[in-house]
């Protein structure tokens, strides 16, 4: 089969990313992903919902709250007509982005004419990064070339730092930088076109009186960008992963509670319903790498993403690159020498959050978005995916 | 009639009064911490704020955070209603006796007319403050002195007035005693009462001493610590400890209270000190005082140059030779023969100290018994003055002194009391009791029934009574235990107590306690292992290592089964066996007590399995426990995913050689039972387990089943803590053999590589341990470590 016509997005919403255990600690993941798929659909007002082909969703630890197959439950959970299926995906920090190429793919090949990609996680209901019962098989142990499978993020960006040269200080001036930048777009409300504010809404118990009290508050903005920190406050941040290490939770992303939902139509549809599209989905790449240097995934996707696009790495305007690191992103930028001001404009993981599977999906939003708003006409969203990957994705504005 | 405190209230949340509360509140005694109202709508916040102070605070005041939960925050403006639930009252609030008085009169309708009011002033007159109490309240009333840090300083003085009633202060020793674990003497009411009456008089009049002697800060530390049987903090570091703002506070009380005192010259503060104090050097909280940290590097202020240098330990080869005698007679008398200046400077701060508490005696304590106790308690001094100067020798330091006295070398010109130099006396503790200067007679011991709890209680130098190595009835009696009984409490329940050094555990303590277990059987209801601490360090590694020198590994692998057999029976003896621990249990220690039906804790007991520290793993059937009862709590609650989660603080427990800070610690860490009793006074454990394992044996004890059919987490287990490893391992935290060990460790835990699930028995568990444990001990590594140990008393890492 062959590409027979263009997919279209047509909205992209996202929640507030909340700190893990922060504002939606008491929020599930299928409320949430609920949430975005309603607004999402809100944005195309008059199309007719039970035209949508399929809802993927990236989730990275599709277990417990957001186990069972979590796609099918939020689109059930949002009021979509129970015609509308589900299909949860994972490719660990990369699936919301996936979900898009996914859904964008259904459409290009004439499968579907609209979809919804989507992505959710909440970090705050997993006991352990690494899902809530940890096992891997004794295999990854009994063979020295298989022991990285067992690396810690944290210790596969040391790693990074140490062959990319990278030091304590880049990084943490990186971090210093990614937190002003967050918090200058908040105070500039750069967000509010993404942002579908949350009511949040929870039962605790009223002592005094003895009875269950609803209290209701509007989730509005991120919740980890921090206008205080400074390159004194982190340098006071010890190691965690290496004893002699620089990577510290001040210069590592932070673990979110969040989702998001991108809606793309073929052209047939933006004609029939007089829909406007915010961007055209150009290509889309993963590759492998080493595992004990995953950081670096984005250098091997990234080309392969262009070439795919047919434009180079000077026709890109803004470049969301997920921060799981400073270390890993730094070596990204040096690697392959991305112009540091088009990256992550308006901030990153270290500031904004990266709840892991939602990640993809809230980044197209701020992607599509940023370039509506700054006129750009290429961009890309990438990431470093866990285990030796990396992915990119190419946009165009429209 | 029964008398308990149902709920209790600390007025004033500062340092004293929180920690106060914090220790109630391990002692499971809900407790309202009061003090002034914050802003409308934060009432509490100064309670909170000292609640979270609280979290920071090192040693920590609470066994366990969630402890911190049950003290409810109050404020005097909302809350003195709730006064009325309460039946002790301490308060705890600035050292104003305006303050003071105006709280009472405003706590005073809100209290519970049975309601014990206690202040825990350091430095005001009781009775002065029983003057401002409503009539109805002084019977009720009394000082109550606790020690900084309260939860592990064992001295609390009780302070009556003339009012208080007497069957209300015996009521509240007891509970402090028995309850809090607190050691209680009842003080009289004068300036700073009597630990810091002659413990900051000792401070000053070795300051005083110093300059004399000119002897800088870091030498008087390093000659008034350990090697005085005082505690590290000595002199100087005390001042810093408590904060040199505080320790000048308690001197100008002392100064402004004690105008007749004939060493009232010396209640005053070296000049240097009062410029630190005046820079805003105040010692710890300040982060520098008299010492500071500069670096890794620790810095002492040295008066002759007016600025810090490196802190040395200059104490010269004779003086420490002399402080290493083990007669005291000998070593008292060779200090003040000797012509070095430290051993004069040392035979002169003794000589003020005896000097001083000789005259004050009369006017300070009941008796030199309760004297001793206090500086034993409240300063953590091995030996009070008084027991150090009998033991060294009534008369001759009698004499000694006078002499000085005449010669003009003292402190005070003031001569020795008559009673000290009457021909007949040869001390001042004696069979018939210990001496008070104030009756002109010796006093016995309190005979209030918590006592009788104390079958064996702190004895000082030169004070008759029972001694627990030669009390009762020996049934036998090896190199490495006795085996007795104490007819008089319970004849059915058998003693043992180690001998070994450290109480380790060697050939002498197994053979000898599978000896005491047999006959227990045969002849008794239950058997109890006791002695003071620690409970056991560990077992004998000298022996171990004698073996793998000759490299007899039959015999290694057969001591180590004959272990495994020891704990065993430990496990399933037919008459219930309880361990009383105290102190450290390490290693094989723990082991010990793991197998035991129930164990009886001090609150103060370091638990841990901390074989990792030698390269070794615990073989005595302690990794065989953890898996039973992870295991177990994981059936318990119904999720299979459980078992690991329960397993894994375990294994890291282990894995980092962990030791539990205290029992509550060590029954969260799987090392003890949440159904054995922890007891807050040490010298009460030996009545506890007498009781505890009478009461097993006379409702029926019987021993359960060895365990068959325990699932184990098998490979898939190992896996999941070798990914821990692999990460520490390349995070460079661990070496290559600590890799090894921990992984060790995992495969004991995890029942071996068989199949997540596998239902096992101990047989197997325990062929686990003693196999990798063996493979361990082969290595040049473990061999290291333990010689290292040995050699040196320290931890090798390699």
């Amino acid at each position: 089969m062959k590409q027979i016509q263009d997919a279209y997005i047509v909205a992209a919403v996202r929640t507030p990313v909340a700190k893990r255990k922060g504002l939606f600690k008491n929020v599930r993941p299928d409320e949430l992903l609920a949430h975005v798929l309603r607004e999402v659909v809100a944005k195309a007002p008059g199309l007719d919902p039970t035209l949508i082909g399929d809802v993927i969703v990236g989730c990275a630890m599709p277990e417990a709250e957001q186990g069972m197959n979590v796609a099918r439950i939020g689109v059930l959970l949002s009021g979509l007509p129970n015609c509308v299926p589900g299909i949860t995906i994972n490719r660990f920090c990369s699936s919301g982005l996936q979900a898009v190429s996914d859904a964008a793919n259904q459409i290009r090949l004439g499968q579907a004419e609209v979809m919804i990609a989507a992505g959710t996680e909440s970090m705050t209901v997993m006991n352990h990064m690494m899902g809530n019962k940890v096992t891997v098989s004794p295999d990854v142990f009994a063979h020295d070339e298989n022991r990285a499978i067992a690396f810690g993020m944290g210790l596969t960006a040391e790693k990074v730092a140490t062959q990319w040269q990278i030091g304590r200080e880049a990084q943490d001036t990186f971090a210093v930088e990614s937190h002003r930048r967050a918090c200058a777009a908040i105070a500039a409300g750069q967000f509010s076109a993404e942002i579908a504010p949350y009511e949040i809404v929870e039962h605790l118990p009223d002592g005094h009186s003895g009875a269950v009290r609803e209290v209701r508050r509007w989730a509005n903005d991120d919740e980890g960008a921090r206008g205080d920190v400074t390159l004194e406050s982190l340098a006071k941040l010890r190691p965690v992963f290496h004893a002699k290490g620089s990577v510290t939770a001040g210069n590592a992303s932070q673990m979110s509670d969040g989702a998001a939902a991108v809606l793309l139509v073929s052209e047939k549809i933006l004609k029939q319903f007089n829909l406007v599209p915010l961007a055209r989905f150009c290509s889309f790449a993963v590759a492998g790498v080493p595992p004990e240097i995953m950081g670096i995934g984005p250098i091997a996707a990234i080309p392969k993403a262009l070439q795919q696009a047919g434009i180079g790495q000077q026709d890109l305007d803004w470049i969301e690159l997920n921060e799981a690191f400073a270390a890993q992103a730094l070596a990204v930028l040096k690697d392959i020498t991305l112009d540091p001001a088009k990256v992550n404009p308006q901030g990153g993981a270290i500031a904004l959050g990266h709840p892991l599977g939602a990640t993809g999906a809230i980044r197209t939003a701020t992607l599509v978005h940023g370039l509506q708003r700054t006129g750009g006409k290429y961009g890309m969203v990438s990431m470093c995916i866990g285990t030796g990957m990396g992915a990119a994705g190419v946009f165009e504005r429209l | 009639m029964n008398f308990t405190i149902r709920k209790a209230a600390v007025l004033g949340a500062g340092v004293m009064g929180a920690q106060i509360a914090a220790h109630l509140a391990n002692a499971d005694v809900p407790v309202l911490l009061f003090d002034l109202a914050g802003p409308q709508g934060d009432g509490n916040r100064v309670v909170n704020k000292a609640l979270a102070g609280l979290k920071k605070l090192q040693p920590a005041p609470v066994v366990k955070r969630d402890r911190l939960q049950y003290i409810d925050a109050a404020n005097y403006d909302e809350h003195l209603e709730q006064l009325r639930d309460c039946d002790l009252i301490i308060e705890a609030i600035a050292e104003r006796m305006d303050w003071k008085n105006a709280l009472y009169t405003k706590i005073g309708p809100f209290l519970s007319s049975t309601a014990i009011i206690a202040s825990n002033t350091s430095g005001l007159s009781i009775a002065a403050l029983a003057d401002g109490l409503p009539e109805a309240l002084r019977g009720n009333f009394c000082g109550i002195h606790f020690f900084n840090p309260p939860r592990t300083m064992p001295l609390v003085e009780i302070v009556p007035t003339p009012s208080s009633d007497a069957a209300m202060l015996d009521r509240l020793e007891t509970w402090l005693t028995t309850r809090l674990g607190k050691g209680v003497i009842r003080a009289l009411d004068t300036p700073n009462f009597v630990a810091n009456r002659i413990g900051v008089f000792s401070l000053l009049a070795t300051m005083r001493h110093a300059e004399t002697f000119g002897l800088a800060p870091d030498t008087v530390d390093a000659l008034t610590g350990p090697k005085i049987g005082r505690p590290k903090s000595a002199t100087y570091r005390t001042g810093d400890v408590v904060g040199l703002d505080t320790l000048a506070h308690v001197v100008t009380t002392l100064h402004a209270s004690l105008p007749n005192d004939p060493w009232h010259v010396l209640f005053s503060l070296p000049g240097w000190l009062r410029g630190l104090i005046e820079r805003g050097a105040l010692g710890q909280k300040s982060r520098g005082g008299v010492f500071r940290k500069q670096g890794k590097a620790i810095q002492v202020f040295d008066p002759t140059s007016g600025d810090y240098r490196d802190s040395r330990n200059e104490v010269a080869l004779e003086v420490t030779a002399i402080l290493g005698m083990h007669d005291p007679v000998g070593r008292l008398w060779a200090l003040r023969t000797s012509s070095h200046p430290q051993a004069q400077f040392l035979w002169a701060i003794f000589r003020d100290l005896f000097h001083y508490c000789a005259v004050q005696l009369g006017e300070v304590a009941e008796s030199a018994r309760d004297l001793d106790l206090a500086l034993r308690w409240g300063f953590g001094w091995a030996q009070g003055p008084f027991e150090l100067w009998q033991a060294a020798g009534w008369h001759e330091t009698a004499e000694a002194i006078a002499a000085d006295i005449a010669e003009g070398r003292t402190l005070s010109s003031t001569p020795l009391p008559g009673w000290v130099t009457a021909p007949e006396r040869s001390g001042v503790h004696a069979a018939q009791g210990s001496w008070s200067a104030r009756q002109n007679t010796h006093v016995p011991r309190s005979k209030l029934p918590v006592y009788r709890r104390q079958i064996f209680p702190e004895l000082l130098l030169g004070e008759i009574g029972a001694r627990p190595e030669s009390a009762g009835e020996t049934l036998f009696e090896n190199e490495g235990l006795r085996f007795w009984r104490l007819p008089a409490v319970d004849r059915g329940i058998g003693i043992v107590s180690f001998k070994t050094k450290m109480h380790a555990l060697g050939g002498s303590v197994i053979e000898g306690m599978q000896a005491a277990l047999a006959q227990a059987e045969a002849e008794l209801d239950g058997l109890v292992i006791w002695h003071d601490a620690p409970f056991a360090v560990g077992a004998d590694l000298k022996e171990l290592m004698t073996a793998v020198d000759d490299r007899e590994w039959a015999k290694i692998a057969a001591y180590i089964e004959r272990f495994q057999q020891t704990t065993m029976a430990i496990k399933y003896a037919q008459v219930p066996v309880v361990a009383a621990v105290q102190g450290l249990a390490l290693g094989g220690g723990c082991e010990f007590a793991m197998h035991a039906a129930r164990r009886v804790m001090a609150l103060e007991s370091q638990l841990g399995l901390v074989e990792v520290g030698v390269g070794l793993i615990p073989a005595g059937g302690g990794c065989k426990e953890l898996a039973l009862r992870c295991a177990r709590w994981a059936a318990e609650s119904g999720t299979a995913t459980e078992q690991l989660a329960r397993l894994t603080p375990a294994f890291m427990a282990v894995a980092t050689g962990k030791m539990a800070k205290n029992a509550v610690e060590a029954i969260d860490l799987g090392f003890a039972e949440r159904s054995d009793p922890i007891r807050f006074h040490p010298r009460e454990l030996l009545f506890a387990a007498l009781k505890q394992a009478r009461a097993l044996a006379d409702i029926g004890y019987a021993p359960a089943q060895p365990v068959r059919g325990v699932p184990v987490l098998g490979r898939a287990g190992i896996a999941a803590m070798e990914m821990t490893l692999v990460n520490m391992r390349e995070g460079g935290m661990i070496s290559a053999h600590d890799y090894r060990v921990s992984r060790a460790v995992a495969e004991a835990l995890c029942g071996g590589e068989v199949e997540a699930g596998t239902l096992v028995d101990e047989h197997w568990l325990l062929a686990v341990e003693r196999r990798v444990f063996l493979e361990l001990l082969q290595t040049p590594e473990t061999q290291a470590r333990i010689r290292h140990l040995l050699d040196t008393g320290k931890a090798l890492r390699n």
